[in-house]
């Protein structure tokens, strides 16, 4: 020992400056030690941004010097105002986006990251371990609003030929913004921590984020069915410019930075010093704050055993379907702990109820429609008509494959992958790897069933489809889904990961994709194959049930080939899983 | 069935990639004994253990459970042995209560007997109240006792325990010796690897010493005396066998 203990340097930011290094020093030993593909990825991933940003910022000033030019305020009028008010809405956006984000980033490097008994033990000031965390957890936000923020303003800058002040204070003041919005984050994840257990608020939020994403994703379908009227857009307009109102503490930012660009100095370095001194304020008050609560949340997670005596909840029972029962007694017993793990993880529901609500949404675009022809203007002969009817009906039973082709591609996907760490109690067991894979099958199989045939039902019952095309729907669903779970699964053994920490990381992205593009190719063309015989039959003037007939028996075997050949090739790597 | 070998390891060998983990080891564990699998941290014992229980491939050799081979003939050979990791890794979000129903069934152990077994088994590791908690709620040495009531479900005929006594209390520490003392005098084979070599003094009937993969030594306390250097206690026999001595010269420079 060359230092004796006691000797060490206890400075705030020095400790903060040790903390970051430390974790420099990870990414960049992580990066040595990656697979040269890896590397070169990541070096092309970075020329990328570059160029991204780099055109980002060309096409922002075009675009802005376009909105600035004298033909275009004759047609629209002088859009000066709209322009000045770019910054303080592109400001004011990045707070309320770190503020959203940081919640959950800070929940999990805070109270969820396997580090912080380390680092509570070691002679480092508590707040360096706070404030370190603090700043790793914002900067993955910061960057992607720089990229997106920076080349509009200043693209801004350069089109507006704004003072040369403006632009290092535009990163300035969005770091600033960035801070003081992770600094009221982190004051809510210890309030929510001192009510709930951390670990439960990450699954309740991995529940909320899946569902947030799911439903910016279908926006597109909402905004379609629900076509806003000019009215609600221009509600939606006044929300946007009710953030450059010069009582917003939040406008400010912006607002100074338009001043100081156009070199109205008073008035912008008033705006700036507000801005930032209502930054550090904000910033300093909730890190205090937040610091006093955070020792007590961190501690109490240490042991959240569930009280001595406390009334105890009794685990609903849960059983299979009738079809599973006959199955021997491992494959039951893995299904139904399947189950149960699935149905108790927020985390794996969100992900589970999203082809339920994309069914839904579907169905509904699908009834609205009407389910029938255009009239047209008569010429068409009927056997067109009736091929073209025949081929709207099979609308429904798109929507089932695609809503248990959802639920397939999640379950047998990670059948495998989310046994994790937990593998070796399977692997230790005298269980056969085809009764694995069986249990596997079914449990990512019969859900999907039941919703596809759920929907089948549903949209015959509402669309009052003819029983001939509606008892048809049935065993096509079943088989093209058998099929689906087949390739699924197989792809899922071929990419299963067992050393996840974080569930995200469950299902390795190149197997993921692969599994749900080969599902989804087979399904065309297994839909194809039942289909084309019954469209033919009705062309030819065959009667419908016999191209059904001709249907099943061709896609029948088709999926069924699909179902068990992907997992005859695959079950022979299931000893092996889990040896890394 | 005491004297009968339940665990027998041949020319047992695992590389990983050009890292020789482990080399050319044999040994036999007898029904009615205890084996102390002893060696420094890397020496090779747990990916040793993983081969025996069937959760590695083994480069090369043959481990036989119960006269099964792990390898050729899995289920017998699975179905005769318990297995208690050193990291008690369980489905978080079942309770213990549903875990040990699952592992029944896993070993096909009849319903009623598994209720029964589970029953006696919380007691005994007093899990009973926290026994339809998820073990995502349990503390590292809840885990491990129910890791342990798991390995014990069917009443194994070969157990083995790779550090089972991390992580717990002395009481509990003390329960897992009279098991596994129990479960010897009643015939099985028990193989556990531990650190703690006043575990390993008093309870094991032979003791195996792996150095970097190697069985550099393996018998009883008395054979392994006769084996060193007039050493008497097993943590010379130890240090001596596996080069620890030299630490005692490197620890000085800490004083």
């Amino acid at each position: 020992m060359t230092r004796a203990a006691g000797t060490f340097d206890s400075g705030l930011w020095r400790s903060v400056g040790r903390l970051l290094r430390l974790r420099l020093l990870i990414a960049v030993s992580g990066f040595r030690h990656a697979k040269a593909r890896q590397k070169a990825g990541l070096v092309i991933l970075a020329v990328f941004v570059l160029a991204i940003l780099a055109l980002a910022y060309f096409l922002s000033t075009v675009l802005l010097r376009f909105l600035r030019s004298p033909e275009l305020a004759r047609v629209t009028g002088d859009l000066t105002t709209l322009l000045e008010s770019v910054p303080v809405i592109l400001v004011a956006i990045a707070f309320l986006i770190v503020l959203l984000t940081s919640f959950g980033m800070l929940l999990q490097g805070l109270y969820l990251a396997g580090d912080m008994d380390f680092l509570m033990s070691a002679p480092v000031p508590r707040r360096a371990v706070f404030i370190a965390k603090l700043l790793q957890a914002i900067l993955p936000t910061f960057a992607l609003i720089c990229l997106f923020a920076l080349p509009v303003l200043y693209g801004l800058g350069t089109a507006t030929q704004y003072t040369w002040l403006y632009y290092p204070l535009v990163p300035v003041l969005l770091a600033a913004m960035a801070l003081a919005a992770a600094g009221v984050s982190s004051l809510l994840v210890m309030i929510v921590v001192r009510l709930f257990p951390a670990r439960r608020v990450a699954e309740v939020l991995g529940l909320v984020v899946g569902l947030s994403m799911l439903v910016f994703s279908q926006s597109g379908q909402f905004a379609q069915m629900f076509s806003p009227t000019p009215e609600q857009m221009g509600s939606a307009a006044r929300l946007l410019a009710a953030l450059d109102t010069p009582w917003s503490p939040l406008a400010w930012a912006g607002r100074g930075l338009v001043a100081i660009g156009e070199g109205r100095w008073a008035s912008g370095a008033m705006q700036v010093a507000l801005s930032l001194g209502m930054a550090a304020l904000v910033f300093g008050v909730t890190l205090t704050i937040a610091e006093r609560l955070y020792y007590r949340g961190w501690a109490s997670m240490q042991d959240q055993r569930r009280k001595r005596g406390a009334p105890r909840k009794r685990r609903s029972a849960l059983s299979l379907p009738l079809a599973a029962r006959g199955a021997p007694s491992p494959v039951r017993a893995i299904m139904l702990k399947d189950a149960r793990v699935l149905r108790r993880d927020l985390r794996n529901l969100s992900q589970l109820i999203t082809p339920l609500i994309l069914g839904v949404v579907y169905a509904l675009a699908l009834v609205r429609s009407g389910g029938t022809p255009p009239a047209g203007r008569g010429e068409a002969p009927a056997w067109f008509m009736e091929s073209f009817e025949r081929l709207l009906e099979l609308g429904n039973v798109a929507i089932a494959l695609f809503v248990g082709y959802s639920l397939v591609g999640r379950l047998a996907g990670i059948g495998f992958s989310q046994e994790g760490k937990s593998y070796w109690l399977l692997k230790a067991a005298p269980i056969r790897a085809i009764d694995l894979v069986t249990a596997k099958f079914w449990i990512a199989y019969l859900p999907a069933l039941a919703l596809g045939w759920g929907f089948v039902l549903l949209l015959a019952i509402v669309q009052a489809t003819s029983p001939a095309t509606a008892w048809f729907a049935f065993p096509v669903v079943a088989l093209c889904l058998a099929g689906a779970t087949g390739i699924s699964l197989a792809f899922g053994i071929t990419g299963a990961k067992m050393d996840w920490e974080d569930p995200r990381q469950m299902q390795g992205t190149r197997s993921g994709c692969l599994g749900m593009l080969a599902a989804g190719v087979y399904l065309m063309m297994a839909l194809g194959l039942f289909q084309a015989p019954a469209l033919g039959a009705g062309a030819l003037g065959l009667p419908a049930w016999s191209g059904q007939l001709i249907g099943l028996v061709v896609g029948g075997a088709f999926s069924l080939a699909c179902a068990l050949v992907p997992l005859r090739l695959t079950i022979g790597r299931v000893p092996r899983l889990g040896e890394g | 069935m005491p004297d009968t070998p339940l665990i027998q390891v041949q020319h047992l060998v695992k590389h990983f990639g050009d890292k020789v983990a482990v080399d050319d080891v044999s040994l036999t564990v007898n029904g009615g004994e205890i084996f102390g699998f002893l060696g420094p941290n890397g020496a090779g014992k747990t990916t040793t253990i993983k081969m025996i229980v069937g959760l590695l491939q083994p480069t090369s050799g043959t481990v036989l459970v119960d006269a099964h081979d792990i390898q050729t003939q899995p289920l017998p050979a699975k179905a005769a042995s318990g297995y208690v990791p050193d990291e008690p890794n369980l489905y978080a979000k079942l309770t213990a209560r549903e875990l040990l129903r699952f592992v029944g069934d896993l070993y096909g152990v009849e319903r009623q007997q598994t209720e029964r077994r589970l029953t006696e088994l919380l007691r005994l590791f007093d899990l009973t109240q926290a026994g339809d908690d998820p073990i995502d709620s349990y503390s590292h040495g809840m885990r491990q006792k129910t890791s342990m009531a798991a390995a014990l479900v069917h009443d194994p005929r070969v157990l083995v325990l790779d550090e089972p006594t991390v992580g717990l209390d002395p009481k509990s520490a003390r329960l897992v010796k009279d098991i596994l003392r129990q479960m010897a005098e009643r015939g099985r084979a028990v193989f556990l690897s531990t650190h703690i070599l006043e575990i390993a003094e008093r309870m094991c009937d032979r003791i195996g010493i792996i150095n970097r993969g190697r069985l550099v030594a393996t018998g009883t306390m008395a054979e392994l005396r006769s084996l060193g250097k007039g050493e008497s206690s097993l943590e010379d026999i130890f240090l001596g066998l596996t080069g620890g001595a030299e630490y005692a010269e490197l620890a000085e420079v800490l004083r």
